[in-house]
């Protein structure tokens, strides 16, 4: 038996107009939502039939933006096509920025967690403030994507 | 490292009376000195701001070199031109481990064909540019770039970037014509803004046909290139439209190239170029 495989993208949503550190309110089902769209308006009811059975938003943290969708590797480009054609979610403009794709869940973690501590560490640098809340969400967000699970 | 050789440089409205002076025909023949004493044009505090802005973003997306783009329909004139790259230059602030490029393009159409101020006169006015580029409208002037204007020279078009978000390609791409251009040196360009519905050089709104006009004329640009000699850059005006290098290349993989080519038309082929155009101009000095 050969095993499904699968890739792992993994994306982060830069709000607009840029530097903008608010934080948003999106949901992972709204992200699949546009995701959908995106393919279906991008890449027609065959990119979707391609596409659809194994798209999956497996995480999305609010406070950095960052996502992790999981499909199926033999259709992949389209999902990451569709990603960078998404250009607003829910009327909020974004850029989608695909900072890693891998093809375990292991190393999109991975990047994750390495992308999230560059990323806190310029907001530290631009705000100066202190360095507690942002040690306490890190530890926090490692913990929530070291849960994830296959 | 990444490269993105086409940021716009934003337009500037003319200060004071002396740059609306009358354009004579033939004012290439001789570049005056008096052209320094002309009413110097600046970038107000907000324009850059957001140009910083902008720098600051496509840092984070993961690009290293860009080149700022200057450009001059038609034909270039000698007297009222005024390298706003270098003025640009001198107002942004320097950044470890980015490098800023300046770039002229010439946008040449049926007026152009008789001569766009490329020529020998006008020479000091290109050695203030790192990279000179023609975007050819028409078949007349895509064979003069391709054939004349890519011999190598201290005047040598260094890049001819295509329109690709017209309903056709204006002119039919000869595998003749490309293939002199790129043993010559010169490369093509494709900008990605086009894929996105905005059109860098305003030939139309955008829509969602300008998307598809860019997909058509991309394959044929693939097509007929063969993903060499070939780069693709920004043009973009909008932020929104900005996007990471690898996102571009994967979209330039569903172009049917294959994955290492189109990696390189953002990575390895400007690059080359960027080297190449240094050398030319060094050379030129010596010569």
């Amino acid at each position: 038996m050969v095993r499904f495989k699968n890739r792992w993208i993994l994306v982060e949503f830069l709000p607009l107009p840029f530097p903008n550190q608010q934080s948003t309110t999106l949901n992972s089902k709204q992200i699949y939502a546009a995701l959908k769209q995106s393919i279906i308006v991008n890449f027609g009811d065959a990119g979707w039939g391609a596409v659809g059975s194994s798209l999956n938003v497996k995480y999305f943290s609010p406070a950095t933006n960052i996502c992790i969708v999981r499909v199926a590797r033999d259709p992949h480009r389209i999902a990451w096509g569709a990603v960078t054609y998404l250009s607003s979610i829910e009327g909020q403009k974004y850029i989608p920025n695909v900072v890693h794709v891998s093809g375990t869940i292991k190393h999109a973690q991975l990047a994750a967690i390495k992308h999230n501590r560059e990323v806190v560490a310029r907001y530290r640098a631009r705000s100066n403030v202190g360095s507690n809340s942002y040690e306490e969400y890190l530890a926090k967000s490692t913990a929530e994507i070291e849960s994830l699970q296959d | 490292m990444f490269f993105d050789l086409n940021i716009p440089i934003p337009t500037l409205q003319p200060l004071g009376p002396s740059a609306t002076a009358p354009q004579s025909k033939k004012g290439k023949a001789v570049a005056k000195q008096t052209n320094a004493q002309q009413s110097q044009l600046f970038f107000s505090p907000v324009q850059i701001a957001a140009i910083e802005n902008r720098v600051e973003l496509l840092v984070h997306l993961g690009y290293s070199v860009f080149a700022f783009n200057q450009a001059v329909h038609k034909k270039l004139d000698p007297k009222t031109h005024q390298n706003l790259a270098q003025t640009l230059l001198s107002q942004l602030k320097r950044r470890p481990g980015v490098a800023f490029l300046k770039r002229i393009t010439i946008i040449l159409d049926e007026d152009s064909e008789k001569g766009f101020g490329l020529a020998s006169a006008s020479a000091s006015i290109f050695s203030g540019y790192d990279i000179i580029a023609l975007t050819p409208t028409t078949p007349g002037t895509l064979s003069l770039a391709c054939l004349t204007h890519s011999q190598p020279s201290a005047l040598t078009a260094h890049v001819i970037s295509l329109p690709l978000t017209l309903p056709r390609l204006p002119f039919h791409l000869k595998h003749t014509l490309i293939r002199t251009a790129k043993k010559n040196g010169a490369v093509f360009e494709m900008n990605y803004s086009g894929a996105f519905g905005s059109d860098p050089d305003a030939f139309e709104t955008a829509s969602a046909a300008t998307k598809r006009n860019w997909w058509a004329a991309a394959r044929e640009v693939i097509r007929v290139t063969k993903g060499k000699g070939l780069i693709v850059s920004g043009g973009v005006t909008g932020e929104a439209d900005l996007r990471a290098p690898r996102d571009i290349i994967n979209l330039i993989t569903m172009l049917d190239l294959a994955q290492d080519l189109a990696h390189g038309t953002m990575s390895k082929e400007p690059q080359a170029l960027v080297l190449r155009a240094r050398e030319s101009t060094h050379m030129c000095l010596i010569a």
